[in-house]
């Protein structure tokens, strides 16, 4: 065990740290790469908090519409990408996409929360 | 911004405006503009006088539409009344630039989009621009591509080819994209019906490659991605949500709505597409991004351009991944008991 602060409150004093002070010691033309990487700092907090689950969810719902279920999230991200792409999942396409949207709203609620509502096209 | 020193390259500039012009402007310096994506573009300035070199990187392999195919374009977008930085000169690879290289008119004003689209200055700009982008693709879209020599024509449908041409670059990356994989088995199942005619499309038309000055657009700039294909394309690919920077109830780069651009790309002699036309290029143009960013964190991972800011692309591929599979009807015929259109709905 370590000491406090924890991994993601490091992350996220770095974060607040890059974002005000850093980033006005930096010229202006290159600020765009602090700010890149005071996000990455929160974005990697939030996937800390996180922890597992997100990629359990993912798991159980790759394994759901695939016909040789694996253990690991990312073999089966790989299986599954295979099979849509042979067209083994077009009956059941629609069903697909409906599953992995919220494969992907599990994706940005760490990348970028607030993101995964309607575009809202007018 | 890096300054260069006096050197053989701005001396090559300065030979060419020279002889171009018919006048010797004097001693140039040059200072590199940074954000090109594989092509370099410098700032040449000489007393009282500006213009824009842009070079290939020495050594570098092209994979993109030639350099002189660049500036034949940009001549006939001119010609076809795009505003466009004027081309002065061309120089081949091994001549006064080393590399291939041309000289162009500087235009003024911002192609930063967040710029051109929170800034008090560039309001009336903002306003002006819906239509202008619509007459501007207009007559980029009058263009035959094949009357251009060198630009890239190919006889397959554009749709069938971009799915193929996207499939192809997720199988090189090698990482696994099912949320992109299903939404290109959609578009792949439903592709538009080819288009009424093929045309010059600028491949990469957003804000980014706008200059905006006080009074809108003044200039469409890198045409490295041009090509021969559907009109919609430029449309669709305009109307991606992560050109909208937030914008997010303005499709049209966070400016205008569809309908505004479609008005006035029919005033100014367009064919306008219709709307599940734009709207299936427009998820199209969500996997082209998304496929892109992967491609650029994968740039990292092998070490063949090592960065934070290509690594952190990476977690951005959800993006536009939700927003291709928020396009698609199946996914709504999902969730609201419906089924997803026949063939050629689109």
């Amino acid at each position: 065990m370590q000491d406090r602060p924890t991994a993601p409150e490091l992350l996220d004093a770095m974060a607040a740290d890059l974002y005000s002070e850093v980033r006005e010691w930096v010229p202006r033309e290159r600020r765009f790469r602090v700010l890149v990487l005071a996000n990455l700092c929160a974005v990697i907090a939030r996937e800390l908090r996180a922890g597992e689950e997100p990629s359990r969810e993912d798991l159980e719902l790759f394994n759901a519409l695939s016909d040789s279920p694996v253990e690991d999230a990312r073999e089966a991200a790989g299986d599954l990408a295979a099979a849509i792409r042979r067209g083994d999942l077009d009956e059941r396409l629609p069903e697909a996409i409906a599953g992995l949207r919220e494969h992907v709203a599990r994706k940005l609620e760490v990348a970028r929360p607030g993101y995964a509502v309607s575009a809202g096209d007018a | 911004m890096t300054q260069l020193p006096e050197d053989q390259l701005s001396a090559g500039v300065r030979a060419l405006i020279a002889e171009a012009a018919g006048s010797d402007p004097g001693s140039v310096a040059l200072t590199t503009i940074p954000g090109g994506a594989s092509r370099e573009t410098f700032l040449a300035e000489s007393e009282g006088a500006r213009w824009v070199l842009r070079r290939d990187p020495v050594g570098a392999q092209d994979s993109f539409a030639p350099l002189e195919t660049e500036f034949r374009v940009v001549q006939a977008a001119a010609a076809a009344g795009v505003p466009v930085a004027t081309g002065i000169a061309f120089e081949p690879a091994g001549g006064r630039l080393e590399s291939a290289g041309f000289v162009m008119g500087h235009v003024e004003g911002t192609s930063v989009a967040p710029r051109v689209l929170r800034r008090d200055e560039l309001q009336a700009a903002r306003a002006a621009l819906p239509a202008q982008l619509g007459e501007a693709l207009a007559r980029i879209h009058s263009i035959d591509a094949r009357e251009i020599d060198g630009v890239a024509v190919s006889d397959a449908d554009p749709a069938l080819a971009a799915c193929a041409l996207w499939e192809a670059t997720i199988d090189e990356i090698g990482e696994p994209l099912p949320g992109v994989e299903a939404g290109l088995r959609w578009l792949r199942l439903n592709p538009p019906p080819p288009p009424g005619r093929e045309c010059l499309v600028h491949g990469d038309f957003r804000l980014g490659n706008l200059i905006v000055n006080e009074t809108g657009l003044a200039a469409v700039i890198d045409w490295e991605l041009c090509h021969s294909g559907d009109p919609a394309e430029d449309i669709g690919w305009l109307c991606v949500r992560s050109w909208r920077f937030g914008n997010d109830d303005l499709p049209v780069a966070g400016v205008g709505t569809l309908d505004e651009l479609l008005a006035a790309y029919e005033a100014a002699g367009g064919d306008p597409p219709s709307t599940e036309r734009v709207r299936w290029w427009e998820a199209m143009g969500n996997v082209k991004w998304a496929v892109i960013c992967a491609r650029q964190a994968h740039d990292h991972l092998t070490g063949a351009r090592p960065s934070a800011e290509l690594a952190s692309l990476g977690r951005r591929i959800s993006e536009p991944e939700w927003d291709l599979l928020e396009l698609l009807p199946a996914a709504s015929a999902a969730s609201r008991p419906r089924q997803p259109g026949p063939e050629g709905t689109v």
